[in-house]
């Protein structure tokens, strides 16, 4: 018996926002501990983690470890259908092949029932260790969220590279460059507007615009962002989700080719 | 019962299901760090796992899984390399390997930084490759293999012989190379052959099947795009510049690192996947075929996504012909059955099996079947069990193009021969089974039964009552049974090629018959002509208009011929095909035979006058072609309205130093949009367009009215203008300005004065044409395609 009841329901709503673009089918995985769910996208390039701690939920009921095939799609169209306030509640029956998200209104006097059935997915999991990083930076949600799309006009990849100086986004494309140098910026009456950057070592990586502009989609989540970067890691984008948890996005470098065609095999030989 | 799996300190992730997806035991399992082994779950599909597995060695880090691709190379190469089976094939090998191959490291430079991991005894990665380049007498057959006797054969290997192989010019070294490929494949995995043989032909299932891969160019972009987080946009560029799809995805995968590795592609894999997606249709079957491709391209290293995507292309394009294949499989039976006999009968053992195999598989063109007996009976054998069956096509039986009347008596000095209508229609092979169902197979061994419910009522009638079962080779004609005249092939294209009803037909056709090749189960192949043609002529009654004989002489005198080849041009007929009787004269399927010889009006002299057209824009070339233009789009003009009508695409006839300077002289006349004054079809859709610059005199073997081309448009047709068939270059030239090329009217004079298409263009035919649906004017093209390879 699984049965997790979230009073402010639009979170469910927003996760969904937030994952639905890089995945389309994943596992939901419960726990005595919380409600999590870890993929990699279609190309293995990118990796989602979320974790809601049974303590953020109003209600939080977990006999057995339970693991369910959704297909993202399918569940954002069902969340869909929650008004804002709702209270939004997740229930399964151990063995069963479905899922019943009810909404509730907040006055009570509507009550939705959504069944949705599961899915068989295969999926690996990956232990993710805690590692040092070179840098991090943390920035507004809302900023990076913008650097992303601007930069996307112009280029497909950007550079990130963090200095003293502070963190630098640039790309290039065919109409031009484009460069945007944040600074560490610690004003003490806007906490949430603050850029922080703690470098061990300076870091200079290289990443597709695509992947980083389906992670801004959890900008909703929270109003500030933390990207780890280091040389010879994945980068990792975290939002908080107050009182309950994360989301982490993980996304593996793009190779820098200075020749025409690099020998495969030969790549991450510095390693 | 659940499998838990720790993630972080604090949490622990359910798993209730197995991961079938990873119940192949890749060999690789941790050498030097544990952490790296992919992970495995013994259990097959069972819901609840009852074998608890250490849990703590499937766990991977992500910062394995990020290295993983390069630690995995790494790994590769210490794990596959030792631990030979037999210590003794392989030590009296290496010294000499080693410095082989030393040549061939200097181009490759990863194989020497391999080199650095590697302990004697044993063979890297790349040397085991490089075995392959061995004299076939000195390889033995499992030092090339990095997998273990019985494990499915991984897809590099094949890949990386392709690459050999594309590397290679002569069909000696090439044939070897296949032939130590396929020696390496039934030493380790029999079972794999099959798969390995079928990547190779770069098919998926026999012709007559009708399953083929040839996915198109955007749709393979877009599952670029997405495999490799690219834009199509970006890959469209790219493929501009590398000129080949393979290339772009090579270097597409190189320059992305992944999360984790999928286990590596094995050519039984790759090869399920293929037929799954050649067969998959119905709703949502694009976007099942992209999930399927997607799946591979990502599993894909090194140069593996160049090679997928040039076999989902279905131009593997590696200089490897089918006969290749047919010989250095015989050539590898006859290895790996006779190690011991001394080289000087080895050699004649190797022609006699190259013989067989391609024999046998121009008879029964079923690799599944050819292998499994193969393997199970050994290739002498081949020819008892394999022969000759009624349902499954030949090859049809080719000839050879000649230039004139005199040639032909040269060759044939002194033997009997008969000379026969070749008729503008499309070739059918009718098998007539024993239970009374018939077949069509078009010459390329595709069914065609659907697209012919007429010719199948038909020979039910025609055949004598004595006839139970039967092959015919024939050609289908469209035929106006009203005037009693044949109608050119172009007609006959309109027809639907599938499901076609006896009630909507509206192009007659009529057989000619001209060979039977099965009679009341008896095969005849080996029989001569005489004896064939007689059987045929006891065998069939004649239904003029529906099913006739191909009209034949029998004759040595050089006026008959010409008189009667004049005849047959006369009556709308592509020429003759002339064939030896007595001598010589058995039935070779899929051969292009001297035997048979074919004497067309295109290629007499006497037809077709130059012309002088206006290249008015370009394709980009690819492969061979890259970084030039491909092909150019030519065009005529028209004085009365002042444009430029386009009238063919020409892509032969061009030396690559003529076309490096079209290409150059025009790139520098590239304009963004078409001029005003430049008519075409909206179909043709070229890379670029050029200002009027230059004219180039251009020979064609016909001209033909076009739904696509404007030339000529309004004159003869409404609504269609007039295109050439198999337009080549002749020459640039200089003397002329754009304006002086062959105007649109006089193209159609010439057209008119191409007698047979005077009667049946104007008239009725040309309310039909107009109703014909796109998908089969593309079999007009389709079918110049063919002719050209000719």
């Amino acid at each position: 018996m699984l049965e997790l009841r979230l009073v402010q329901g639009s979170l469910f709503k927003k996760v969904m926002e937030a994952i639905k673009d890089l995945v389309t089918d994943a596992n939901f995985d419960c726990s005595a501990t919380g409600f999590s769910l870890q993929a990699m996208d279609s190309s293995h390039v990118a990796l989602v983690a979320l974790l809601l701690r049974s303590e953020g939920f109003d209600h939080y009921r977990c006999d057995r470890n339970l693991s369910m095939g959704m297909n993202l799609g399918n569940m954002s169209k069902m969340l869909k259908c929650a008004g804002a306030d709702d209270i939004i509640t997740l229930k399964a029956d151990d063995g069963s092949d479905t899922v019943t998200f009810m909404f509730e209104s907040p006055n009570q006097d509507k009550i939705a029932d959504f069944e949705m059935k599961l899915m068989d997915i295969d999926s690996e999991h990956l232990g993710i260790p805690e590692a040092e990083y070179q840098a991090i930076v943390r920035m507004p949600s809302n900023e990076f969220s913008r650097i992303c799309k601007d930069l996307s006009s112009i280029g497909d990849t950007v550079v990130i590279s963090v200095t003293k100086e502070g963190v630098k986004f640039s790309t290039r494309g065919d109409i031009g460059t484009a460069n945007i140098v944040c600074r560490q910026n610690m004003s003490v009456d806007k906490p949430d507007e603050a850029v922080i950057i703690e470098m061990q070592e300076p870091v200079t990586l290289t990443f597709a615009l695509r992947y980083m502009n389906s992670f801004t989609k959890a900008s909703p989540l929270s109003n500030t962002v933390t990207i780890s970067l280091s040389s010879d890691l994945p980068v990792v984008v975290e939002y908080k989700i107050a009182e309950m948890g994360y989301i982490r996005y993980y996304l593996a470098p793009k190779i820098e080719d200075e020749d025409e065609e690099p020998k495969p095999g030969v790549k991450n030989e510095r390693d | 019962m659940f499998h838990q799996c720790l993630v972080s300190q604090t949490r622990v992730f359910p798993l209730t299901r197995p991961t079938p997806l990873f119940s192949f035991l890749v060999s690789a399992v941790s050498i030097n760090k544990p952490f790296i082994c992919f992970l495995f779950s013994s259990t097959p599909k069972s819901f609840f796992s009852s074998t608890p597995k250490s849990l703590m060695s499937e766990r991977r880090s992500i910062n394995d899984v990020l290295m993983a691709s390069a630690r995995a190379a790494a790994d590769r190469k210490k794990v596959r390399s030792p631990l030979p089976k037999k210590p003794k094939t392989l030590d009296d090998k290496d010294t000499t390997t080693l410095s082989e191959n030393s040549k061939q490291e200097v181009e490759e430079p990863s194989s020497k930084k391999a080199k650095v991991t590697v302990e004697d005894p044993s063979l890297t990665f790349e040397d085991r490759i490089a075995q392959l380049k061995k004299k076939a007498l000195d390889f033995k057959p499992k030092s090339a293999a990095f997998w273990k006797d019985g494990e499915p054969v991984p897809f590099l290997f094949l890949a990386r012989a392709f690459d050999l192989i594309g590397q290679e010019k002569g069909r000696i070294v090439i044939t070897e190379i296949l032939c130590n490929v396929f020696r390496t494949v039934m030493a380790t995995t029999p079972g794999d052959l099959i798969a390995v043989i079928y990547l190779s032909a770069n098919k998926v299932a026999p012709s007559h099947e009708g399953v083929e891969l040839g996915l198109g160019d955007s749709a393979l972009n877009k599952v670029l795009a997405e495999a490799y987080g690219r834009s199509e946009a970006q890959i469209k560029k790219q493929t501009e510049e590398l000129g080949d799809l393979g290339l772009v995805a090579k270097a597409s995968r190189s320059s992305q690192s992944l999360m984790f590795k999928p286990k590596p592609l094995t050519v039984a894999r790759v090869f399920d996947s293929f037929r799954i997606i050649a067969k998959e249709s119905g709703k949502d079957s694009q976007d099942k075929k992209r999930r399927h491709i997607r799946d591979l391209l990502i599993a894909a290293t090194d140069c593996e996504p160049q090679y997928l995507i040039r076999l989902l292309q279905s131009k593997l394009r590696i200089g490897l012909a089918e006969q290749t294949l047919l010989v250095a499989l015989g050539h590898a039976a006859v290895y790996s059955e006779q190690q011991s006999k001394p080289p000087s009968q080895i050699q004649s053992c190797l022609e006699e099996a190259a013989k067989i195999v391609k024999h046998v598989y121009s008879v029964v063109p079923i690799y599944d079947k050819i292998i499994s007996v193969l393997l199970s009976d050994g290739v002498w054998k081949l020819s008892d069990t394999c022969c000759f069956t009624l349902g499954v096509p030949v090859g049809p039986m080719l000839a050879k193009p000649t230039k004139g009347v005199s040639e032909i008596l040269d060759k044939f000095q002194g033997i009997e021969f008969t000379c026969e209508y070749k008729y503008d229609g499309e070739r059918a092979q009718i098998h007539y089974m024993e239970d009374g169902s018939v077949e069509i197979y078009s010459r390329n061994a595709e069914r065609n039964t659907g697209k012919f419910p007429d010719v199948l009522l038909a020979l039910t009638r025609v055949k004598k009552s004595s006839v139970k079962s039967f092959v015919l080779d024939c050609e289908v004609v469209a035929y106006d049974r009203e005037k009693q005249k044949i109608q050119p092939f172009q007609i006959l294209s309109t027809r639907a090629r599938k499901g076609v009803a006896l009630s909507d037909i509206k192009v007659d056709v009529c057989i000619f018959a001209f060979d039977l090749l099965y009679i009341n189960g008896r095969p005849l192949l080996q029989e001569q002509l005489n004896v064939r043609r007689q059987h045929l002529y006891d065998s069939f009654e004649i239904e003029p208009g529906v099913f006739e004989f191909a009209k034949a002489i029998t004759s040595d005198d050089l006026e008959v011929i010409q008189k009667f080849l004049e005849d047959a041009v006369e009556s709308s007929s592509e020429g003759l095909i002339v064939k030896t009787l007595t001598k010589d004269a058995t039935y070779e399927p899929s051969k292009r035979s001297l035997n048979w010889l074919k004497l067309k009006k295109d290629y007499m002299d006497s037809i077709g006058d130059s012309l002088d057209l206006v290249p008015i824009a370009a394709f980009h070339g690819r492969g061979k072609r890259a970084g030039v233009y491909g092909a150019f789009l030519l065009a005529c003009y028209d004085d009365k309205n002042e444009e430029f009508q386009s009238i063919c695409k020409i892509g032969t006839g061009f030396s690559e130093a003529v076309l490096e300077q079209c290409s150059n002289s025009l790139r520098t006349k590239v304009i963004p949009k078409p001029k005003p004054y430049y008519r075409c079809g909206d179909t043709i859709d070229p890379d670029v367009w050029f200002e009027p610059s230059e004219v180039w005199e251009v020979k064609a073997a016909d001209l033909t009215i076009s739904p696509v081309h404007c030339a000529g448009i309004g004159v003869v047709d409404p609504n269609k203008g007039i295109s050439l068939r198999f337009p080549r270059l002749i020459r640039l030239r200089k003397d002329k300005i754009p304006e002086q090329a062959t105007s649109s009217d006089q193209v159609a004079d010439m057209y008119r004065a191409q007698k047979h298409n005077v009667p049946s263009f104007t008239n009725s035919v040309g309310e039909q044409r107009t109703s014909v649906p796109p998908e089969l004017r593309r079999d007009s093209y389709r079918r110049a395609c063919y002719s050209t390879s000719e």
